[in-house]
């Protein structure tokens, strides 16, 4: 490999620019010219490397579509909150049943980046299936008539001012208290409602407990 | 299958497609902005507007190049808005940065430093080829570039790297 040989030149070009994807006549004058054969060896172990350099590991990153301020400040008033408002929600979910409902969201992930509210009559197909009605007053982004512990229970997402909270409307699975649990890395809560229960999850922070309520107050089975 | 349950399902195959390329997403964002927090707000914000214009997407084999020029744009963006102060490679390491972060390799540290310390017109094609699988002709159509600069660019980003995997340089191509 010489610079005064054009051929070089222009192989050494296309090994350095693209070395997984060259022009025929380059690769065959690589096969032909030791530099540029062994230029192209040592490029191709270096995107080798490139490659595991660029994929850098992301358990640091944020998982959530809520920012970090915030969630911080809603982590902190809901603690303040616990600590004011009394032990029943201390109490922990039956841990079958919470695993479940956990492992279950997990599945939906996607469910999560929602952001375009559904229209009613969306909402109410789902919710038909299921046999309940919810009037709900926030922005329903996602719903979905999932199967669960045999039965078919609508699964929905809305939009909260604190990023999006998952609702489950659990009218087979009654409960004797109001449960909070943290699962699979998502902290929710269940509350008795109608004949069965409700859980509302977040997948950052915890459940704000009055939104839970309000949206437990809007279901009607 | 009824038209609500029909836009339903392409939904949540779009969601699905939107979660499979999140990583991606995140490392092409680091790596254009250097800066981890902000790559998480360009994420999020290229996430919505391509669920805002899903129905611009008629070829789901085209999602990767598509989002990825979302995100390009997203990330001039959110710096067009919030006059964000430019990263600096120091303080970044100072920071101990994910992509910095090591199982042991101290060689890929070296290398990730490296790539942090390309000049922008240099790391971004290189990014878009090796972790966004694009072309060079894909290259130059998002950066508004020849080809022939798109082939300059990143064989200089190859060889400036050369050394951090502790091979010798060749000589430049110009």
């Amino acid at each position: 490999m010489t610079a005064a040989n054009p051929h070089c030149r222009q192989a050494r070009l296309h090994i350095g620019a693209d070395p997984q994807h060259l022009p025929e006549e380059v690769r065959a004058h690589a096969a032909s010219c030791e530099a540029c054969g062994r230029l192209l060896e040592e490029t191709r172990q270096l995107d080798g490397r490139l490659r595991q350099a660029l994929e850098i590991p992301l358990s640091e990153f944020r998982t959530s579509s809520a920012p970090a301020p915030r969630r911080l400040a809603l982590a902190a008033s809901v603690l303040l909150a616990l600590l004011v408002g009394g032990g029943f929600w201390f109490l922990k979910a039956t841990p079958a049943l919470a695993g479940e409902l956990a492992e279950h969201v997990t599945h939906e992930a996607g469910s999560w980046n929602m952001n375009e509210p559904l229209s009613a009559a969306a909402v109410g197909a789902v919710l038909g299936k299921a046999g309940v009605q919810f009037d709900s007053s926030l922005p329903v982004v996602y719903a979905s008539a999932c199967p669960f512990r045999g039965r078919t229970i609508p699964h929905l997402v809305v939009q909260t001012a604190q990023g999006p909270l998952t609702v489950m409307l659990l009218q087979h699975e009654p409960i004797s208290g109001a449960r909070e649990f943290s699962e699979h890395g998502l902290s929710g809560v269940l509350l008795p409602a109608g004949p069965g229960s409700v859980a509302v999850l977040a997948r950052d922070g915890e459940v704000p407990r009055e939104l839970a309520r309000r949206i437990v107050s809007e279901v009607r089975w | 299958m009824n038209p609500a349950s029909r836009g339903t399902t392409v939904g949540s195959a779009f969601t699905r497609m939107l979660e499979m390329l999140r990583p991606d997403l995140l490392r092409f964002a680091y790596w254009l902005a250097r800066d981890r927090s902000i790559a998480e707000d360009v994420v999020q914000e290229t996430m919505v507007r391509a669920w805002k214009a899903r129905t611009e997407l008629k070829d789901p084999a085209a999602a990767r190049p598509w989002l990825f020029t979302i995100l390009r744009r997203e990330h001039a963006r959110i710096y067009e808005r919030k006059r964000l102060p430019t990263v600096d490679v120091d303080e970044v390491e100072a920071l101990g940065d994910p992509a910095l972060a090591s199982d042991g390799d101290a060689a890929l540290v070296d290398l990730r430093r490296a790539i942090l310390r390309l000049p922008d017109e240099y790391r971004e094609p290189l990014v878009l080829q090796v972790l966004g699988g694009h072309s060079t002709a894909e290259i130059a159509a998002q950066l508004g570039l020849t080809q022939a600069a798109v082939l300059t660019r990143l064989f200089r980003a190859r060889n400036r790297l050369r050394e951090a995997y502790g091979l010798a340089a060749v000589e430049d191509v110009e």
